[in-house]
């Protein structure tokens, strides 16, 4: 009776929100992989990645182009443990300040969008300065050596 | 040295101040002071809010006549309940005119004069509780609704 | 002083574990002797706490690089502010800050309850002497002290990151931990009276300004984030689903939801496990978002280097909390058993009974797509993750229907309210959103989400503007006062519940600047100098913004100007049907230590959106930045017109002003008059009844 109408609504709220979630997951889902493991995925099966993909890697020192006249970048991302498992990155937008292709201090990157043919076509890049802190005190080191 | 010394002397005065009530005996209050309301009372001032909550929702339109009425009759009635449980407590189970008081504040549940600080009853037509002087918001059924909610 | 502050925090551990264990003690045993100990541990403990503080201030401001912390986060030339700051810069800094917050909370709490509240107290001092334990723990075991040596002293620091180098890094972190801190005070009283039984809403009401106070820091502390990322990280954007901000998010949902429910248990001493169990859960993630920060957990933009030794810690103590205050509860649950049950679909109890559902619904998806790679991980092997996107699509039909329970709630009678009724009181409102909604359409707006939100929107604001108006009008009618005179005693006369409402107006100018958002405008564009570009306003005019040249700086051996390595500033004339409205610059800069590359941004305001420009990109920096090369500025810039993003500003103001009405004093507890302990004495007037008629 009262309860009743208060228990569909609660049941609706939760059956609503859930539903939600659950599609909005299955819809927008990326797979979070590094290049070894996004590698290994696209060897098994070359469709892969073509929906979305999400890859955490190290910039490769040196590989930043830029494009003429257009909004381009080019990289190349490497895992971060493996050293030899590369892939192209384009991205057409602005990349983040914290982007660095430096030899000393290349910058941690996550992209995320599509790889196909062999190019990864970036949505987003996001950098991340996270080793900068344990590669500070070997610079301090320097500074003072 | 000078750091150790300070540093010693920094614990010795930390170790002083915190031990200190157990070995003097100083204690601080576990008690529930005087001017705190017990768990009855707390329920009663709750139900006599209540009370006015419901001539303030009628006054601003948000209830029609017949629910105001019916909702005010159960409202008095869980005000009272809460009025004479306070009251026992306070004054212990069947002390002489303990009988008559309810029978006072009943009436004055139904005027709309009862106070929600102390739970007095107050005469018809008061404005402020003759005992603590709180303002008594719940207007008297007579006055103009617009009275009502001037009072807010 | 760096030392004695080291030294404090070592003495500070065995104290705050004498204070939990004899708060406890003291509570059970009885004993007032043991509860004075524990209360004096709580201010010793604040004492050392800040002293260890000040300790690591001394040491950014003496440049004693020997210490790990300092190396990493200042440098020679460092402003004095920053270096100040520099306590809350970092992982192991941030940790020692927030413990220095709770032991001041601590200490204000003890001290506000030295002759009241005793029956709670012992068990209070207990709580917060526990939690001050677990802290000293982690910063003296888990490899987070910032009192740690590097082993050599660098002839120089790393410097601060230039992107925390900005206003907003001194008051964006300190905000939002006066907000987690905060929340401890209610959490510990809510165990407090689990121990001892005492379970109706006195807890609550004792604790209502705390948690209005942690509510308030917490959103101010959200929005500043907010402010910061729009201004400084130069994307145009202001939130972005991110781990970190997802973990700040989540105790605001709960602890708003948890506002709105203990007047439920207020009124009718209903939900009263639900309470517990909300303040239980606040209190998590407000650790949680501690955890989350810290630990690397989630990868983040946010986040500093991983310690899975905190990891550990951080869940075994959130899982005792959890299982602690689970047997807790169910020891308790006859006392916790509800007085009254929810009468009608239509009243007040029901719709903050949906906006509960809503907001830990809201929180719910939050949680479970920030913990999604992890979760996914464990369970298949593959982490999986979800962004914006997922973020967006799950939250902004739950934000519309809060929205519209802000204006449904105060229109609505408590207990029941009368069918008819109700239809005459949501008339004019609904009218009002659709006639909003026909108003868009007509000049061709046609995203339904966001004409939705303005709609709702506009309900709201009229259910609300209508309140205050009767309530004004009839006061002044009555009082003889004139309006202004009568909606300031209207207001005054009811601080928690006017407050509560301006407070809802200025959640409405925040959702609706994020529904602004669908109106966005963003082109990309190469210019010359002397070049000009034109820019659409949704509103109708358009901006021309001519490239009038850059002005360039470089460090040079002799000459070097703050931390700067070299500095391109284009500079933009922004006109409207030719009449010069702004001048604006944005740049690329490069620091030098430590080095890093950053871009300010041009932003102009006015109140119905901003006009937002971005150097994204000098053709040839070097022929722009070492020759002063005219022909070398060609720059590519984005250009965004930002509909609305100025109401979320002006919402914070708004809702803080209404926070501020709420909290202020006045309105405490009510104390007991001496006629019902049985005597006559009169007593001196209760200035008002202090509980709201809401």
């Amino acid at each position: 009776m009262k309860n009743g109408r208060f228990m569909v609504g609660l049941v609706g709220v939760a059956a609503i929100v859930t539903y939600l979630v659950w599609t909005g997951v299955s819809d927008t889902m990326v797979y979070y992989l590094t290049p070894q493991e996004l590698m290994a995925k696209v060897a098994d099966d070359p469709s892969f990645g073509s929906v979305g993909v999400k890859v955490s890697g190290r910039i490769v020192p040196g590989s930043h182009e830029e494009g003429q006249g257009e909004l381009l970048h080019k990289f190349l991302v490497r895992d971060i443990e493996d050293e030899t498992v590369t892939f192209p990155v384009e991205f057409r937008d602005v990349l983040p300040d914290t982007f660095n292709d430096s030899e000393g201090m290349p910058a941690d990157v996550v992209v995320e969008g599509r790889f196909e043919n062999g190019v990864f076509q970036a949505n987003t890049v996001l950098t991340k300065c996270g080793s900068r802190y344990e590669a500070a005190p070997e610079q301090l080191q320097q500074a003072s050596g | 040295m000078v750091l150790a010394l300070g540093a010693l002397l920094l614990a010795a005065a930390v170790v002083l101040f915190v031990l200190q009530p157990l070995v003097g005996g100083q204690s601080s209050s576990l008690e529930r002071s005087d001017d705190e309301m017990s768990e009855t009372e707390a329920l009663r001032r709750v139900r006599l809010l209540a009370l006015r909550d419901v001539e303030y929702d009628f006054a601003a339109g948000k209830l029609d006549e017949t629910d105001y009425r019916s909702l005010k009759r159960e409202l008095s009635a869980e005000a009272l309940e809460a009025l004479e449980s306070s009251m026992r407590e306070a004054r212990g189970q069947g002390s002489a005119g303990l009988e008559a008081e309810i029978a006072a504040v009943r009436e004055a549940i139904g005027r709309g004069t009862v106070c929600s600080t102390c739970g007095h009853p107050n005469p018809t037509g008061s404005r402020f509780c003759s005992v603590c002087g709180s303002p008594l918001t719940a207007p008297s059924r007579e006055s103009d609704a617009a009275e009502r909610d001037a009072l807010e | 002083m760096n030392v004695v502050g080291e030294l404090a925090l070592w003495i500070a551990l065995p104290v705050a574990i004498w204070g939990m264990v004899f708060g406890f003690l003291g509570g059970r045993e009885r004993r007032g002797d043991m509860v004075l100990s524990a209360e004096r541990s709580v201010y010793v403990v604040f004492v050392l706490i800040l002293m260890a503080a000040l300790g690591v201030i001394d040491n950014f401001l003496a440049d004693r690089f020997e210490y790990a912390y300092v190396a990493n986060y200042s440098s020679l030339d460092l402003q004095t502010y920053f270096k100040v700051a520099g306590l809350w810069a970092g992982q192991t800094g941030s940790l020692l800050f927030w413990l220095l917050l709770l032991m001041f909370f601590s200490v204000l709490c003890v001290w506000q309850n030295r002759a009241k509240n005793r029956e709670f107290m012992p068990w209070v001092v207990g709580i917060l002497q526990g939690i001050a334990t677990f802290f000293l723990v982690v910063l003296l075991f888990a490899g987070v002290n910032p009192f740690e040596k590097l082993g050599f002293t660098p002839v120089d620091g790393a410097g601060l990151n230039p992107q925390l180098q900005n206003y907003w890094m001194t008051i964006h972190p300190p905000t939002l931990y006066l907000g987690f801190t905060a929340f401890t005070i209610p959490f510990a009283f809510a165990m407090a009276a689990l121990f001892n039984g005492r379970l109706d809403t006195r807890w609550i009401d004792v604790t209502r300004k705390w948690t209005l106070l942690s509510w308030f820091f917490l959103a101010n502390g959200i929005i500043f984030g907010m402010r910061w990322a729009y201004e400084e990280l130069g994307w145009g954007g202001y939130w972005f689903w991110d781990p970190v901000e997802n973990a700040s998010l989540l105790p605001w949902l709960t602890a708003t939801a948890y506002l709105h429910s203990i007047q439920i248990q207020e009124k009718r001493g209903m939900l009263k496990v639900w309470n517990m169990g909300l303040v239980i859960l606040t209190f998590l993630l407000t650790i949680f978002a501690t955890f989350l920060t810290r630990s690397g957990l989630i990868d983040s933009v946010h986040s500093f280097a991983e310690n899975t030794k905190i990891a550990f810690i951080f869940l075994s103590f959130m899982g005792s909390v959890l299982i602690a205050g689970t047997v807790l509860i169910l020891w308790r649950l006859p006392k916790l058993q509800s007085e009254n049950q929810i009468e009608s679909f239509f009243s007040r109890e029901s719709a903050f009974l949906f906006n509960n559902l809503i907001l830990l619904a809201a929180a719910f998806a939050v949680l479970w797509g920030t913990l999604l790679p992890l979760i996914s991980e464990a369970v298949t092997g593959d982490q999986i993750s979800v962004g914006p996107p997922f973020f967006n699509r799950v939250n902004l039909p739950i934000g519309l229907v809060l929205l519209a329970l802000m204006g449904i709630g105060p229109a609505i009678a408590w207990r029941r309210a009368s069918g008819r009724n109700l239809k005459k009181n949501f008339l004019w409102p609904v009218v009002v959103g659709g006639a909003t909604v026909a108003a868009f359409l007509v000049v061709g707006a046609r995203h339904p989400m966001a004409l939705a939100t303005m709609g709702t929107s506009a309900f709201v604001m009229t259910i609300i503007v209508v309140e205050f108006w009767k309530g004004t009008s009839a006061r002044a009618r009555i009082g003889g006062e004139n309006y202004a005179t009568a909606f300031g005693q209207l207001v005054w006369r009811n601080r928690r519940r006017w407050g509560g409402y301006i407070v809802h107006v200025g959640v409405v100018l925040v959702f609706t600047a994020f529904a602004g958002k669908a109106w966005e405008v963003r082109i990309d564009q190469t210019l010359e100098p002397g070049e000009t570009a034109e820019i659409p306003s949704p509103l109708g005019h358009t901006y021309s913004v001519t490239y009038d040249g850059m002005s360039t700086y470089q460090a040079t051996p002799t000459q070097v100007q703050g931390n700067l390595a070299w500095q391109a500033q284009a500079l933009l004339s922004v006109r409207i049907d030719g009449e010069l409205v702004d001048r604006l610059t944005t740049e690329k800069r490069m620091y030098m230590a430590p080095q890093q590359a950053a871009t300010e941004v041009g932003i102009h305001s006015v109140p119905l959106e901003d006009f937002y420009v971005i150097l994204s990109d000098v053709a040839d920096l070097q022929g722009a930045v070492a020759e002063n090369d005219p022909e070398a500025q060609t720059a590519t810039f984005t250009f965004l017109v930002n509909p609305l993003v100025g109401w979320i500003w002006a919402g914070g103001f708004v809702l803080t002003l209404g926070s501020l009405i709420a909290l202020w004093p006045g309105t405490e507890v009510v104390r007991r008059s001496s006629e019902s302990q049985g005597t006559t004495r009169t007593r001196s007037a209760q200035p008002e009844p202090a509980v709201a008629a809401d």
